[in-house]
């Protein structure tokens, strides 16, 4: 009988199993633009925070490519690779009762996950 | 097995784990929508929920802790899971009573051993007689 401890698993290439293998898509977004977090389901499984969504804010940083997290977490290594952005809100858009005016929370999202702000 | 007091004991302790709005809930056919929405949404996502009490206390992880991290990061080596799978599996698929009720730890290793289940790794059965037979060795304890 197999068991656990003869289970071969299948030894890994040269590219870590997890690594995205699609396409790269370009980035949409620059520094500076100001992005509105869409207001997806969250079905199963999902990153961007409930807090955030609907919100807009200005995007600070291009980080890199990658798998979307939905993808990820089913292992689908083929999907499209995204840019991820960090985008900063005002902490008063995210908790009204927030007393400091200037404060702001800086949070990262996979492009799919945003879209131009119209406010 | 366990004596049919114990038993008791175990469906009682089961009923307990009821998630905690404060109401039991058994199968209802009407869910106000709002309480809809907050069972589908996901688990990890507590920014802005209300924090229960918690005493803070400077620990050293335990010798469970630092073999189950190490277990599941040799899984993710190894390309059977990656981080991501992990924190869906351990995070969100556990559901809420286990979110809630187990130590962080206990949840990677719960996820770990579901996922090699359900990947066909070992056999639900074989993890069955494998603590069975641990259990027997310590004792049944």
């Amino acid at each position: 009988m197999e068991t656990a401890e003869t289970k071969t698993v299948e030894t890994p290439g040269t590219k870590a199993p997890w690594e995205g293998t699609g396409v790269t898509l370009p980035a949409r977004f620059k520094i500076g633009d100001r992005v509105r977090v869409r207001e997806l389901p969250a079905i199963f499984y999902s990153r961007t925070q409930m807090y955030v969504r609907g919100v807009s804010g200005t995007v600070v940083r291009l980080n890199y490519p990658d798998l979307t997290p939905e993808d990820e977490a089913w292992n689908r290594y083929n999907a499209p690779q995204e840019q991820y952005y960090i985008v900063r809100f005002c902490q008063k858009d995210l908790w009204e009762e927030y007393p400091f005016q200037n404060d702001t929370l800086q949070s990262e999202y996979p492009e799919s996950a945003l879209e131009p702000a119209t406010d | 097995m366990p004596s049919r007091s114990e038993l008791r004991q175990l469906y009682d302790a089961g009923a307990q784990l009821t998630p905690a709005i404060h109401q039991p809930q058994d199968w209802p056919y009407e869910v106000p929508h709002t309480l809809y929405e907050a069972y589908m949404w996901p688990l990890h996502d507590v920014g802005g929920h209300a924090a229960a009490p918690a005493l803070f206390e400077e620990k050293e992880e335990e010798e469970w802790e630092d073999k189950t991290y190490v277990t599941c990061e040799v899984l993710g080596w190894k390309g059977v899971w990656n981080a991501e799978e992990r924190r869906r599996r351990a995070d969100n698929d556990v559901g809420v009573s286990i979110y809630y009720g187990f130590p962080y730890y206990g949840r990677w290793i719960w996820s770990a051993a579901r996922m090699l289940v359900d990947k066909n790794h070992i056999s639900l059965n074989e993890l069955h007689e494998k603590i069975a037979e641990v259990k027997a060795r310590y004792g049944n304890r």
